[in-house]
């Protein structure tokens, strides 16, 4: 893959696109990042399951 | 989720809390894109019939009696840690107070605003708080007004600034 050095602009531009999708994310429905929440553990468990029992993949 | 909050409510309507509300990481998530956490924080005003000289006795008894188990801090409800903290000061007493109430999905329920959630973290400072802090302050619609006089009324205000200077270099 050949490199290409951007311009200071284009890579503030890169950051904020970056920003305006965090953003955009934080927008969603609550039950909906919750459900997220609930991969992401299932996700740090397949990495790193943990032995304690307040630190398991909620099941509801 | 939506039956741990339902357990919640009805322990309020029990009279064993005054009020509830949302905090730590499930509130943070509120707010901004989901991160990752394991329990659900339960900031609430004790009631007169549960003020005891052990203020979580009388919710831990109730649960107990439905068969919820306990885990050290925490108390699994339909499979969620859930730890109870009653109001240990007056800016989370304020935060519960001010609290807003939202729906997940058809259940009613009380989240910390956003504003309140940054001055705790300050308060409690921990490397995840700061983390938080930070999400909050770029992800979430923050009244700055409002965050600036519960930071003046709670001295945090210095300490605020600081740490802005310190990330964001203003």
């Amino acid at each position: 893959m050949g490199s290409k050095n951007l311009s200071r602009e284009e890579i503030e531009k890169l950051f904020k696109a970056k920003d305006l999708f965090h953003r955009e994310l934080s927008k969603m429905p609550f039950d909906e990042k919750i459900k997220i929440l609930v991969q992401l553990q299932k996700i740090a468990d397949g990495v790193r399951p943990s032995l304690k029992r307040n630190q398991r993949v909620w099941r509801f | 989720m939506e039956k741990t909050i339902k357990v919640i409510n009805k322990i309020q309507k029990e009279g064993l809390i005054k009020k509830y509300a949302m905090g730590g990481g499930i509130a943070t998530i509120f707010y901004v894109e989901p991160i990752l956490t394991y329990d659900l924080d339960i900031f609430f005003i004790p009631s007169e019939k549960g003020r005891t000289l052990t203020i979580l006795s009388p919710i831990y008894k109730w649960l107990k009696e439905k068969g919820y188990k306990t885990y050290k801090e925490h108390i699994i409800i339909e499979g969620i840690p859930v730890q109870f903290i009653p109001v240990y000061n007056k800016l989370i007493e304020d935060a519960v107070k001010e609290a807003v109430e939202i729906k997940y999905k058809n259940t009613k329920t009380l989240v910390i605003r956003a504003e309140h959630l940054i001055a705790i973290m300050l308060q409690t400072f921990r490397p995840k708080d700061k983390e938080r802090i930070i999400k909050i302050l770029d992800e979430a619609e923050i009244n700055m007004n409002h965050l600036m006089e519960i930071l003046q009324k709670y001295n945090l205000k210095e300490k605020f600034e600081r740490f802005r200077r310190w990330c964001y270099g203003e």
